[in-house]
């Protein structure tokens, strides 16, 4: 099935032709001829222009006429797993499938099971996670971008995605205490409170951030070779990215406005005065700038955290219940080191029973989490839905008609992340 | 409440003319770094960072506050802690033994979330901002409470390696500072 | 007496050895191929150019580059660590391959696109000229088709290798060439309208008094220097052998030193055409003029190492893009090579003639 992405028509797929009788084989498994002057070029998994998964392409000369991304090469069970854990080991599980966004991937978790215990962190726990998930956007950001460089051939962007990525695992890392995996949010707070100097630190990162961005524009982004390649490379229509169900920043660059932050506002987002930039054009420049616009808009809301966390020095980080009940060495770890010690409760935590259903807007996109509870002290059934996953399918539809060397280009600009898609 | 907003923007068009000017925008960009590089490298196995105290790094148990309530080996997601029973005199009862458990901590299955360490309910076990000790064998890895209650030591110090710290700075980034001896961080 | 005839004869010996020597290493077709600007010259630059890239773009991206090898010469002896370790690796030659084309490929890239050095003058003097005196009439014409010779054998390495990513990238040579050849040789032809010479001691003393026909006409020049990018696969033109599209391109199938000789040839191809721009726009051996009858230090070795300086020059200012640019597609760099660059080297002759008529 070839879509013509320009007319801006996506045919929907037609299930009754798969029915026993019409067709001998199983939906994507049909064996088709080549033609002639056409050959097969397998695109990964363990190949530079493509992460852990592989596309398989059909090529006529240079230009690809058939796409079919193949995932599933860093599938960890996480789902699966989680079924046979108490409720807080899942946290640490989770965060492993986007560890440049930690945080943005064990938030809606957190949440669906504070739903289900009808517990809401205090104000000052919802601006520290409001924190640590724009810090994560960003590294997440930048991460995407230079991988995006390098699939380019910028190595310059490279370097510096990386780079620059530094400053905010730092930040991350003062923060938490860890500087990647920081299973910070937890059922009804946060485990640490930021440290002394912490809005000082964060304002000057969020300075020099400012300052390299526009470093960014001038390197990367208005470079004429680079711009080149990615104008009107990719393009994926409104009515395309909407019917395929795409999410995040590659849906905003397709025209379209969605956005958790804006449309279901969680935490604390709904308090802070920030843009979401939406491009029309919908091509791989589209998606790269959206990226740096939202890099942009972190920034901005990093800034205000920044004075809302000077503002509730000193309040509580957890819940009142959980307070409510602790022995006094507790509360003295916490006034003495900032750091908030779990219960024994924790570890055999049960939940009530009900379900739950919680998302938030990571890096790449949308994230979705449905936990059902039958009221014992491990989920009966966690569902992840990540972002990467649903942008997959773009592969598809977007590559073909592009040449081998715009393959790259499109597959970063996507910001595809494997073993979120995998989970 | 204010909701976010959502801004429709274009990216930005360039001509065949301002084309000429961006490449010289971005070559003398270049150059600039070319001649004022930003670079904070850290020089690893000369110089190691200090980390902060807050840093979730390996983890030590003090013996004489641990009263062997099993949180810590419950609590851990990667099943890298489990209690270990001991057999002591009994001071009352001389004819009987007593039975205590000490946690035990496998480091090849660790993944440092803290969760121990924040469990504990008499605060017997704590981070050491230490994150870069080796070990020779697996079996090392498997710390039973003798070596539990060191404190590992971090190599590149052993050695003499360069204590340094890294301080944001608004212009560069993140600096490299060197920690001068004596000086607490 | 028998003492004194066997030690001058012994002294006459070793002076005979010792000149012939020095005669066998300044014999021109000898010296220009292998010494300098030839093969010896092109190892050491392509080694120091290939740190100096990497040092530049590190410098550039927050980065030390090459370092722990010899921190005390930044890394210098990094490169031939790489280059020594090459040389013991492995060879695979995949059963597959066309063999003899596999193997021989290589080696005639790397020579043929050593011989445009054989045959131009790197000094005023005459008997520093590798040709005779009616074919050095010629020497521009002779250059400029000698360094048209090695990308047929990239085309065949693509082939010969038998893998689908190295048919795309010698696909992607086999095109590239029609793309830069002619911008390059109309580029640098125009320096020859402008001197009504085909001859490149003419064209660099013509070049004399800061007169450089790069200042002339830089036009021209912007177009061999492009087309010189194109052709050794430079950035932004590292089309054929992208490495994140393609892997290696034509270079995929090979291991060791093979690999190595083929990473060092599109160096040894831009060392070439470096020489060539220097002599034809850069001035060439100028300012130094080397006295009449001069011997081989003064004569030969000081305007070699001249033209090498520019020469080197000319190949870091290439290497630095790779800092700030990323690569273009292959119907981009067929639009631009066509579009533009064969513009301006049409516009850059049209300039050459006009200045011809006027100077």
């Amino acid at each position: 099935m070839i879509i013509d992405m320009q007319s801006s028509e996506v045919p929907r797929l037609n299930m009754s032709s798969w029915e026993i009788g019409e067709s001998r084989y199983l939906p994507g498994m049909e064996i088709k001829k080549l033609g002639k002057e056409k050959f097969v070029v397998y695109i990964g998994p363990q190949h530079p222009g493509s992460g852990h998964m592989r596309i398989i392409i059909k090529v006529d000369g240079d230009v690809i006429v058939e796409a079919d991304p193949d995932l599933g090469y860093v599938h960890r069970t996480m789902e699966k797993l989680s079924e046979g854990r108490a409720y807080i080991k899942i946290i640490p599980l989770v965060e492993r499938m986007a560890i440049l966004d930690a945080c943005n991937a064990t938030l809606p978790y957190v949440e669906a099971v504070e739903k289900l215990l009808g517990l809401e962190a205090p104000e000052r726990a919802k601006y520290l996670r409001v924190a640590l998930c724009e810090i994560n956007r960003i590294a997440s950001h930048l991460y995407g971008f230079g991988i995006f460089g390098v699939f380019l051939g910028h190595s310059t962007m490279y370097m510096w995605g990386f780079g620059d990525r530094e400053i905010l695992v730092e930040l991350a890392e003062k923060l938490t205490g860890a500087r990647l995996t920081h299973t910070y949010p937890i059922f009804g707070g946060v485990r640490r409170d930021a440290p002394q100097n912490f809005t000082d630190n964060l304002r000057k990162a969020i300075r020099y951030l400012r300052k390299r961005l526009e470093d960014y524009r001038r390197m990367f982004l208005d470079n004429p070779v680079i711009r080149k390649r990615l104008e009107g490379v990719g393009i994926v229509s409104k009515r395309a990215a909407t019917d395929l169900g795409l999410v995040g920043p590659n849906l905003r660059a397709s025209g379209v406005e969605y956005d958790v932050r804006a449309v279901e506002p969680y935490e604390a987002y709904d308090e802070f005065d920030f843009e979401i930039p939406v491009f029309e054009e919908g091509d791989s420049l589209a998606r790269a700038w959206v990226r740096v616009e939202e890099i942009k808009q972190s920034l901005r809301i990093l800034e205000q955290v920044a004075d809302k966390l000077d503002k509730t020095k000193g309040q509580q980080i957890m819940h009142d219940r959980f307070w409510a009940k602790v022995p006094p060495l507790y509360k003295k770890v916490f006034e003495a080191e900032g750091r908030v010690k779990l219960m024994p409760l924790f570890a055999i935590l049960r939940v009530p029973k009900g379900r739950a259903f919680a998302r938030t807007e990571a890096g790449r996109g949308e994230i979705t989490y449905y936990i059902e509870s039958d009221g014992k002290d491990k989920p009966y059934r966690v569902r992840i839905v990540s972002p990467s996953y649903r942008n997959a399918i773009m592969f598809k539809y977007a590559i073909p008609g592009h040449r081998v060397a715009d393959l790259p280009a499109i597959y970063g600009s996507f910001d595809y992340f494997p073993p979120e898609a995998d989970r | 409440m204010m909701p976010a907003k959502f801004v429709h923007k274009k990216t930005p068009k360039i001509g065949v003319l301002s084309s000429i000017g961006k490449n010289a925008s971005a070559l003398v960009l270049g150059l600039k770094y070319f001649f004022e590089p930003n670079r904070f490298t850290l020089m690893y196995p000369r110089e190691y960072i200090v980390l902060d105290k807050r840093y979730r790094g390996f983890i030590v148990l003090i013996k004489n506050k641990c009263i062997g309530c099993e949180s810590c080996a419950r609590v851990c997601p990667t099943g890298a802690m489990k209690m270990v029973k001991f057999e002591v005199p009994n001071p009352k009862n001389p004819e009987k033994k007593k039975i205590v458990k000490y946690p035990t901590i496998n480091h090849q299955r660790c993944v440092y979330c803290g969760f121990c360490v924040d469990i504990c309910p008499t605060e017997a076990l704590y981070h050491v901002p230490v994150h870069d000790v080796v070990y020779f064998n697996l079996a090392d890895m498997i710390q039973y409470v003798e070596s539990f209650q060191k404190e590992p030591v971090s190599p590149t110090a052993a050695e003499g390696a360069v204590p340094v710290k890294y301080i944001f700075d608004p212009e560069r980034g993140l600096v490299k500072v060197r920690i001068k001896e004596g000086e607490k961080q | 007496m028998a003492y004194i005839s066997i030690w001058t004869l012994t002294r006459d010996v070793i002076s005979t050895v010792f000149w012939g020597i020095v005669k066998l290493i300044f014999w021109p077709p000898i010296y220009q191929f292998v010494i300098i600007p030839g093969l010896v010259a092109a190892l050491v630059v392509v080694i120091s150019i290939i740190w100096f890239e990497r040092k530049a773009a590190a410098r550039v991206q927050m980065r030390y580059g090459p370092l722990e090898v010899s921190p005390k010469l930044a890394g210098y002896l990094q490169l031939f660590a790489d280059l020594i370790r090459y040389s013991f690796q492995e060879i695979i030659i995949p059963r597959t391959a066309d063999i003899i084309p596999f193997i021989t490929s290589p080696f005639f890239a790397l020579l043929l696109s050593l011989l445009p050095l054989a045959v131009i003058p790197v000094s005023p003097v005459k008997w520093t000229w590798p040709l005779t005196l009616s074919a050095m009439r010629y020497s521009v014409l002779i250059a400029a088709a000698l360094t048209t010779l090695s990308p047929i054998f990239i085309v065949a390495m693509g082939w010969a290798s038998n893998n689908r990513f190295s048919t795309i990238g010698s696909m992607r040579e086999s095109f590239l060439i029609t793309a830069y050849e002619l911008s390059a040789i109309i580029g640098i032809f125009s320096v020859v309208a402008t001197v009504h010479s085909f001859d490149f001691t003419n064209i660099v003393n013509f070049q004399g008094g800061g007169k450089w026909l790069g200042l002339i006409n830089p036009i021209a020049l912007l177009a061999a220097f492009i087309a010189t990018l194109i052709s050794t696969s430079a950035f932004p033109f590292e089309i054929s052998d992208a490495e994140n599209e393609i892997v290696a391109g034509p270079f995929t199938e090979y291991s060791g030193l093979m690999y190595g000789v083929n990473m060092g040839t599109a160096y040894i191809k831009r060392w070439a055409m470096s020489v060539l721009i220097v002599l034809a726009f850069l001035g060439g051996w100028r300012p130094y003029i080397p006295p009449p009858n001069a011997g081989y230090i003064a004569g030969y070795l000081v305007p070699s190492l001249i033209v090498s300086a520019k020469a080197v020059v000319v190949m870091a200012l290439m290497s630095f893009l790779r800092a700030v640019y990323g690569r273009y597609r292959i119907d981009q760099a067929l639009h631009i090579s066509w579009k533009y660059v064969f513009a301006l080297a049409i516009a850059g002759f049209g300039l050459g003639i006009l200045e011809g008529y006027l100077l």
